[in-house]
């Protein structure tokens, strides 16, 4: 099988997230299955144009803006006609790879998340209104023609509501940590917050939250890994209790989540939530915001979700850490997710069986 | 003391697990929670089936739901519960220990805060907050068995006000307390045009229900409103949000009202009605 995979990032561009982990994660599988895999995406400095990654061939070109216009044109040179099937993997703008692949080759979507909220907290507030409710649902709305693949259940009710009607949800991966043996938790309530010190994760409700818990459990500490562009502001405000590890590596980042009684995640929005699985892998039980992806994460993982408020959090931990402290979560290796062998066996079952030859190359095998 | 939870569901699948899951994380060890779905098409059942001791199928209404969800529960207390409701995880344990203490009390009030997206969502937010601790618009939900079975549980004949009816008729006979822990009401994204048709299908039962009830009228003022002016001063954007808001209700109520009125007999005029609140 001849594959070709449109995304605007490979794994060796510098912000690389969890869609180009499980993009490379799946492809690999795919290239060892026997299957020649393409992967096209923005040139990253420093790197070539074409190059040979884990078996599959990366083709880099254009930015972030116009990756997907040089995708449609390295298709028209070079791509036409060696492909048995196109993924369109979305990241907010789709490459519509259903409007433009005209040679009886099949296509199929793959969205880990949609943006919407998302947009506020990452563009100037003009261009965010414009984004959430111009853009994303003219795009969404081209791709709603196409079959979809989905990462999790309110990914695929965020598409339906742009009009989406063919969608699959597809699991998502995840690989146990390998530490064999796990650290003891603290005596003193632990709660741990891991992720990018960015808006939409956002922080300040955590610290805040973290605050009002204080007044009811005066021994509780929060420790928040991860780097970030508020980092600097969010350990001037100097909360009590608060320690700030920023960027560490992974054996210090598992031994912390495994030490604390507690993980929060305030997301806006995630496709999946991969941090909370993390955490439940390391037997530390998760509170987080009841919005979409920490929604499907949190309670295949048996964690908690609460009203997207710290007022709310905070009620949550006081009520819940001193049963936690002395309760003892089994880790569990999945937490809610699967395998890698496993989601790239089913990831190419939904691709063969969803993928269809669009009604472009229809017209013209027609004609 | 175990506690059901009797929760009634109809395409509820945006916020069953939230509310469910908080059920299944109660501090408490002796929790059953009792779905009863009335024919959902969405994802409520199979929500349903991950997180509840059992899921029920009943209608024709919320009422009828309720007092089947009565019947099949096993508990010494029933918790009325809805769909877009999270509870605080000491709930249960705060039930148990509260009827425990007081074996007089009969029912039991859970003080409820709202939240939701969306500048409407945040005036509802301060409109419940006012109502905290009013007799005239809390009602209880948590209830002793017998004293539910004697009541008889709720007036299947009312689709709207059911709640206030089974308040009076508990505070007729039994004593009422409350609790400390809180329920979150979840109000998503609340739109003018929405409320205004629910108010105006819910008024049509307004009629009867006044007829069963001699001293109704204080429950439509909603004096609590402008009883502590201070919190609506503080907030004067959301106060002028939640004015639009009550007179849209309002608006809505009267004309449930006339609709129910004007419409006889009144099995016939419900197609009507909703259609007509639909254009409207």
């Amino acid at each position: 099988m001849r594959i070709l995979v449109l995304n605007w990032r490979d794994l060796a561009h510098p912000a690389a997230g969890g869609a180009e982990v499980y993009t490379e994660q799946v492809l690999r599988r795919w290239v060892a299955a026997g299957h020649q895999v393409t992967l096209f995406a923005a040139s990253v400095a420093g790197r070539p144009a074409v190059e040979m990654a884990d078996g599959y061939r990366v083709i880099r070109a254009g930015n972030r803006f116009t990756v997907y216009r040089e995708a449609r044109r390295w298709w028209e040179r070079c791509g036409r006609g060696s492909f048995d099937v196109v993924i369109d993997e979305t990241n907010t703008v789709p490459f519509l790879a259903h409007e433009w692949v005209d040679d009886g080759a099949r296509t199929v979507a793959l969205v880990h998340q949609t943006c919407e909220e998302i947009w506020h907290h990452n563009a100037p507030p003009l261009v965010a209104h414009l984004g959430r409710h111009a853009l994303e649902p003219r795009w969404l709305h081209r791709l709603a023609s196409s079959p979809v693949l989905a990462v999790s259940e309110s990914t695929r009710d965020a598409l339906a509501r742009f009009g989406a009607r063919d969608v699959t949800v597809v699991p998502e991966g995840f690989e146990p940590p390998s530490q064999s043996r796990l650290s003891p938790k603290e005596d003193r309530p632990t709660v741990v917050f891991c992720g990018r010190m960015v808006s939409y994760k956002r922080p300040w409700d955590v610290l805040r939250a973290v605050q009002n818990a204080h007044r009811e459990l005066p021994g509780l500490q929060l420790w928040m890994i991860g780097g970030g562009p508020l980092l600097g502001k969010l350990r001037r405000a100097r909360p009590d209790g608060v320690e700030f590890f920023g960027r560490v590596s992974e054996a210090v980042k598992h031994d912390l989540m495994a030490r604390a009684h507690a993980h929060v995640s305030t997301s806006v929005r995630e496709g999946w939530g991969l941090v909370v699985t993390e955490a439940a892998a390391l037997g530390t039980p998760t509170i987080a915001y009841d919005v979409p992806g920490l929604r499907d994460s949190t309670l295949a993982a048996g964690g908690v979700v609460v009203p997207p408020s710290p007022d709310a959090l905070a009620r949550w931990m006081v009520d819940l850490l001193p049963a936690w402290q002395s309760q003892s979560f089994e880790p569990l290796p999945y937490g809610g997710a699967h395998s890698w062998d496993e989601v790239a066996d089913r990831l190419l079952d939904a691709v063969l069986t969803q993928a269809r030859v669009p009604a472009v190359s229809v017209g013209l095998v027609a004609a | 003391m175990k506690i059901s939870f009797v929760v009634p569901t109809r395409n509820s699948g945006r916020t069953l697990a939230a509310c469910l899951g908080s059920l299944r994380s109660q501090t408490h060890a002796e929790v059953e929670i009792v779905v009863v779905d009335n024919g959902s098409t969405d994802a409520t059942v199979a929500i349903g089936e991950r997180f509840a001791d059992q899921v029920l199928q009943w209608g024709p209404e919320r009422s009828a739901q309720r007092n089947h969800g009565t019947k099949c529960s096993t508990g010494d207390v029933v918790v009325f519960i809805d769909s877009d409701m999270v509870m605080e995880p000491t709930i249960a344990a705060d039930i148990a220990r509260t009827f425990e203490a007081s074996p007089a009390t009969g029912a039991l009030v859970i003080p409820e805060r709202s939240f939701g997206d969306g500048f409407l969502a945040h005036c509802r937010e301060l409109e419940k907050s006012l109502y905290v601790g009013d007799p005239a618009v809390e009602s209880p939900r948590a209830f002793r068995r017998e004293l539910i079975e004697d009541l008889g549980g709720w007036d299947e004949n009312l689709t709207a006000a059911e709640d206030w009816d089974l308040a009076d008729r508990t505070r007729a006979v039994a004593t009422v307390g409350r609790v400390t822990s809180y329920i979150w009401h979840d109000e998503g994204r609340i739109k003018l045009r929405a409320t205004f048709a629910k108010k105006r299908y819910y008024g049509r039962w307004i009629d009867q229900y006044v007829s069963m009830h001699a001293d109704s009228n204080t429950k439509f003022a909603r004096t609590a409103l402008v009883r502590k002016p201070g919190a609506l001063l503080r907030h004067p954007v959301l106060t002028a949000g939640l004015v639009a808001l009550k007179a849209t209700e309002a608006a809505g109520l009267l004309l449930g009202v006339r609709d129910s009125r004007s419409a006889s007999p009144a099995g016939s005029s419900s197609a009507g009605a909703s259609r007509d609140s639909r254009v409207a």
